[in-house]
């Protein structure tokens, strides 16, 4: 494995690493519709560098726009952006630590990178790919060696090269590091009772928007293992094509670390009428929803996924599934990163919500406003917060100065 | 009256129908540790070749093929798991349950693959499977003869040890495709023989009768010389 320690400099090099077309369905046709589109995206692409420019940054507007249609649309604003999101302090990265192969998980991660050939673009040239396996593993083992408290998982990998892909080795590492210690943090447990208890949610979420078909889920004995890649991976195993993925990404870190479960749910429920149609059986079932289709509509999964948020929100279910709520780290620490970054990005959500998606499609609004709650209490939180936001937002504070 | 019993006739009579034309369905669960080759194996017997890129399997993956046994159509659904520690205590588990068959998988060239193998037995005995639940040992990757670490001496002994039968093969090598064949094939006659003598016995099977069918123990097949098995 290569220990040369560059720094985050050298990250310009792989800009033209991922291939980068234009955004689903823009591509092909010149009508004034595409025009209006390419007018949006240049002025949202301007609105994510002014977000990212204000001093302190405005991570709440960098949220919203990495939530809404397209999300951060590119991979050099991304690569501003995402550290940002993770409050990464680009300057002050730790250094590689010597004694990586040392470490309990050393081999369980060589033995995965190795395998992971796929994930990176099909035409890179072998050296270039072998190069970054090496820096895929010293990522890995950098998280691990700081965290020793952090375990490996198979499927970490798959998160890593990603940020890999589109960061650069030393900011990859560094949005790891905060990545691992929160939003991860279930999953990199001894055990993975804690990853089942997420898990957990995925039920409860599809039963409250469609009960006849949790209804037959539980039936046919599925479980939730179906989704357990899709989770621990934020969707990077699980998905072909890298522009799915990163848009993803832009969503999850903009989102409470719950979001990729409210996904999954989403999924399955957008997928309800295929799985409806099957036979009511284990391994049909499992099937049917392990394999993802390739043209599912993630903008319109996305903005649903938020909806469901919004309505069915994590500490509602925790209690009618009877979930021990607290027992998460990963969800009790989110408030402690949410005081760290100043921010509370379910608020961006929630106004996001209550002013309508400019982008979302309109058959969207409607279907999410039929099962709207009637809890009064719930929809008078919703507003209180969504009024409050001004305010949030005004109070970021010095910890989020330090940005390049 | 008379209608009553014409309809029970008829309904009888379709599911007779119905259970003649249902296929016959198996489940097996493939285990082992890391990088052994388990997705390679099942993928080798499902999809016929030697996948070019695999990845780490998260979770389970599963996979099917439909065999013609002596003009019998039967279902062999395989359940391909993650090799890491950390999946099978928590997360396999679903998987282990109505399972037909278990088949053990480790890498020739790496010692520590088989040395584990005890774990992997004891895993498998804590989800109390039946005793009777045909198991057999794989050794893979045979076609990497200078880097072999386990004997097939070795490996022999641990399997009659436990009453299985040994097959030593490779996902890889396109010569031994017809020897991953019949391994499967092997598990499929034992496990269509061992439903048949159920069904004789006990027209509507369930769990715990299935349990109690007794089997012709598939271990005496390759094995041969081990006469302290237990089954």
């Amino acid at each position: 494995m290569s220990l040369s320690s560059k720094k985050g400099k050298s990250r310009g090099k792989k800009k033209g690493l991922l291939k980068r077309k234009g955004s689903t369905g823009s591509s092909g046709s010149h009508g004034s519709g595409d025009i209006k589109i390419a007018s949006d995206k240049k002025h949202k692409a301007k609105a994510i560098q002014e977000a990212m420019r204000s001093d302190p940054p405005d991570i709440a507007n960098l949220r919203r726009l990495a939530i809404s249609d397209g999300g951060l649309l590119r991979d050099d604003l991304r690569r501003k952006a995402w550290p940002k999101l993770m409050n990464v302090n680009v300057f002050e990265i730790p250094p590689k630590p010597a004694n990586i192969r040392a470490h309990r998980d050393y081999r369980q991660v060589v033995l995965d990178v190795e395998r992971s050939m796929r994930r990176f673009p099909a035409n890179m040239k072998e050296e270039q790919r072998s190069r970054l396996q090496d820096q895929l593993v010293d990522i890995i083992l950098r998280v691990l060696v700081r965290h020793p408290e952090l375990h490996y998982y198979q499927g970490y990998h798959d998160i890593c090269v990603t940020f890999l892909l589109v960061v650069g080795e030393d900011l990859a590492f560094a949005i790891m590091d905060k990545l691992s210690e929160y939003h991860l943090r279930d999953f990199m447990d001894e055990s993975m009772d804690r990853t089942r208890h997420i898990l957990g949610y995925l039920m409860p979420i599809v039963g409250k928007a469609h009960p006849e078909l949790r209804d037959f889920l539980e039936r046919s004995d599925v479980g939730t293992i179906f989704a357990l890649s899709w989770l621990i991976t934020w969707y990077g195993h699980v998905l072909t094509d890298i522009r799915h993925i990163v848009r993803l990404y832009d969503f999850f870190l903009a989102c409470h670390p719950l979001m990729p479960i409210y996904l999954a749910a989403q999924i399955v429920l957008y997928r309800s009428e295929d799985i409806l149609r099957v036979e009511c059986e284990m391994t049909m079932v499992h099937h049917t929803l392990s394999r993802l289709p390739e043209d599912l509509p993630f903008e319109h999964l996305v903005s649903r996924a938020g909806d469901l948020f919004i309505q069915y929100p994590p500490s509602m279910l925790a209690k009618e599934a009877e979930l021990e709520f607290l027992s998460s780290t990963t969800i009790s620490c989110y408030e402690d990163f949410e005081m760290a970054t100043n921010q509370k990005p379910d608020t961006v959500l929630r106004r996001r919500r209550r002013f309508g998606n400019s982008t979302a499609q309109n058959g969207d609004v409607k279907t999410v406003q039929l099962r709207k709650p009637t809890n009064l209490a719930l929809k008078f939180a919703v507003w209180a917060i969504s009024a409050s936001l001004g305010a949030a937002a005004l109070a970021v504070v010095n910890v989020v100065n330090e940005w390049f | 009256m008379e209608t009553e019993n014409t309809t029970s006739e008829v309904s009888e009579l379709e599911s007779t129908f119905s259970v003649e034309k249902q296929k016959r369905i198996f489940k097996i669960i493939v285990i082992g540790d890391s990088n052994v080759g388990k997705t390679c194996l099942t993928f080798r017997f499902c999809g016929g070749k030697f996948p070019d890129k695999t990845e780490a399997t998260i979770g389970v993956d599963f996979r099917e093929r439909t065999l013609e046994i002596d003009t019998e159509t039967i279902k062999l659904q395989l359940w391909d798991t993650a090799g890491q520690e950390r999946f099978r205590k928590s997360m396999v588990q679903h998987y282990y349950r109505n399972v037909h068959a278990v088949v053990f998988v480790y890498d020739m060239t790496k010692l520590a693959s088989f040395e584990n193998m005890p774990a992997w037995i004891d895993e498998c005995d804590r989800h109390s499977l039946s005793a009777d639940v045909p198991r057999i040992l794989v050794g893979n990757k045979c076609d990497e003869k200078d880097k072999i670490q386990v004997s097939t001496n070795l490996a022999q002994k641990f399997a009659d040890m436990h009453c299985m039968p040994l097959f030593e093969t490779s996902a890889k090598d396109d010569s031994e495709a017809d020897n991953v064949e019949a391994i499967f094939m092997t598990l499929a006659h034992k496990l269509k023989a061992h439903k048949q003598m159920m069904n004789k016995a006990l027209p509507r099977y369930n769990s715990t009768d299935m349990k109690r069918a007794k089997v012709i123990s598939i271990g005496r097949e390759k094995s041969g010389s081990s006469s302290d098995c237990a089954c």
